[in-house]
C-alpha cells in the first residue's frame, strides 16, 4: 500500500515538474546581448541602458506571476492527492483491524470446538 | 464482481489517471486569463460531478432498500455516500485555492458554493445519524435522509441558473471550451468516475465482510450465553 502511495505521489510530482518547467532560462546576459542587437537594428536613437532595465523588470514581473500560479496549481493538486491517499490509507488500516478481528473471531471459535 | 475483474478496473483507473495527468500539463492548451492557474480545472469539476454519481447511487440504492428491505442494498448506498463525502471534499477544498487567484477570495457564499456545502454538511449528517442509531432504524432512516439530501444535487447543478450573478461560469461553459481543453477535461472525468467505481467496489467488499462479521459474532456470542 505504501509504495504504490509512494508510487503515485513520484507520478503526479514527476509530471508537474516535467510540464511546469519554464522553457526558456531568460539571464541578465541574454537580456543584454538581446537588447543590443535590437538597438544595433533600430534606426531610431535609443538608451541602451534604459531599455534593458525596462525589459529586466518586465521579466522579473512575469517570472514573479507565475510561480505564484504556479505555486496555487501545486497547491491544488496536492490537497487533491493527500485527500485521496489519506481516505485509501484509511481503508487499508480498517481492512487490516477487520482482518484482525476476523482471525481472533475464528481462533476463539476453534478454540470453543477443541 | 470478481478479483479479476476490481484488478483490471484498478488498472485501467491508474492508466487513465496517469494519462489524464499528462494530458493536463503537457497536451491541454494553457488557458489566456488564468494562465496556468486554470489547470486546477480539469480535476476540480470532475470531482464535482463525481460527486452527483456518488450521490446519485446513494440515493437509488436508498430506494431500492426502502422497496425490498435487502440489507446489500444499504451497504452500497453507505459505501457511495463515502465516497460522494470524499469527491465533494476535493472539490471544496481545491475550489477555494483557484477561486484565491482568479476572484481574490478564498470563499464567497455564492449560490453554487454555498449549495455545495450544503450538500456535503448533509451527507456528513447521514453518517452522524447512521451512528447515533442501530439496526432496522440505522438502514431506514438514513436511506430517508439519502433521498431527500439527494434533493440538492439539482439545486447545485441548476444553481448558477437560478441565482444568476455569481462567481461560477454558466453551466456549458466546459463544453465550449477549446478542443484540447474539453478532451482533456473529459479523460480526467473519465479517470474520476473510473476511481469512484473502483473504490466504491473495494468498499461495498469490506461494508460487507463487517456485517458478516458482525453477524458471526452476534450469533456466536448468542451460542455461548445460551
Amino acid at each position: 500500500m505504501r509504495i504504490w502511495v509512494l508510487a503515485s505521489f513520484l507520478v503526479v510530482l514527476g509530471l508537474f515538474i516535467f510540464a511546469t518547467q519554464v522553457p526558456v532560462d531568460i539571464t541578465p546576459d541574454k537580456v543584454s546581448s538581446a537588447v543590443s542587437e535590437a538597438i544595433s537594428k533600430s534606426e531610431v536613437p535609443v538608451d541602451e541602458e534604459v531599455v534593458e532595465q525596462a525589459v529586466i523588470n518586465s521579466v522579473e514581473i512575469l517570472e514573479k506571476g507565475q510561480r505564484t500560479r504556479l505555486k496555487y496549481l501545486a497547491a491544488a493538486y496536492i490537497v487533491i492527492w493527500l485527500v485521496f491517499m489519506l481516505y485509501v490509507l484509511r481503508l487499508g488500516q480498517q481492512q487490516q483491524a477487520l482482518d484482525k478481528r476476523l482471525a481472533q473471531l475464528e481462533q476463539t471459535s476453534d478454540a470453543e470446538e477443541n | 464482481m470478481g478479483n479479476l475483474s476490481t484488478k483490471i478496473i484498478a488498472v485501467i483507473t491508474a492508466i487513465l489517471i496517469s494519462i489524464s495527468l499528462y494530458l493536463i500539463f503537457g497536451y491541454a492548451r494553457t488557458e489566456s486569463t488564468m494562465l496556468e492557474v486554470q489547470k486546477i480545472f480539469y480535476y476540480h469539476v470532475s470531482a464535482a460531478l463525481t460527486v452527483f454519481v456518488a450521490f446519485g447511487v446513494n440515493c437509488v440504492f436508498s430506494i431500492k432498500y426502502l422497496i425490498q428491505r435487502k440489507p446489500n442494498d444499504d451497504l452500497l448506498a453507505v459505501a457511495a455516500a463515502e465516497l460522494g463525502v470524499i469527491f465533494c471534499t476535493v472539490a471544496l477544498l481545491s475550489g477555494p485555492i483557484w477561486a484565491r487567484y482568479a476572484w481574490n477570495t478564498w470563499w464567497n457564499w455564492e449560490a453554487r458554493l454555498t449549495s455545495t456545502l450544503v450538500l456535503w454538511l448533509m451527507y456528513v449528517g447521514y453518517f452522524i445519524l447512521r451512528s447515533a442509531l442501530e439496526g432496522d432504524k440505522r438502514r431506514i432512516y438514513s436511506a430517508v435522509l439519502g433521498i431527500i439530501a439527494y434533493l440538492d444535487v439539482p439545486i447545485v447543478y441548476y444553481a448558477v441558473d437560478i441565482w444568476q450573478g455569481g462567481l461560477h461560469p454558466d453551466r456549458g461553459t466546459k463544453w465550449s471550451l477549446e478542443a484540447t481543453m474539453r478532451y482533456t477535461w473529459m479523460v480526467a472525468l473519465l479517470a474520476l468516475i473510473m476511481l469512484f467505481t473502483f473504490l466504491l467496489i473495494i468498499r461495498y467488499r469490506m461494508k460487507k465482510t463487517e456485517a458478516r462479521y458482525e453477524r458471526l459474532q452476534q450469533k456466536y456470542l448468542e451460542e455461548t450465553s445460551g
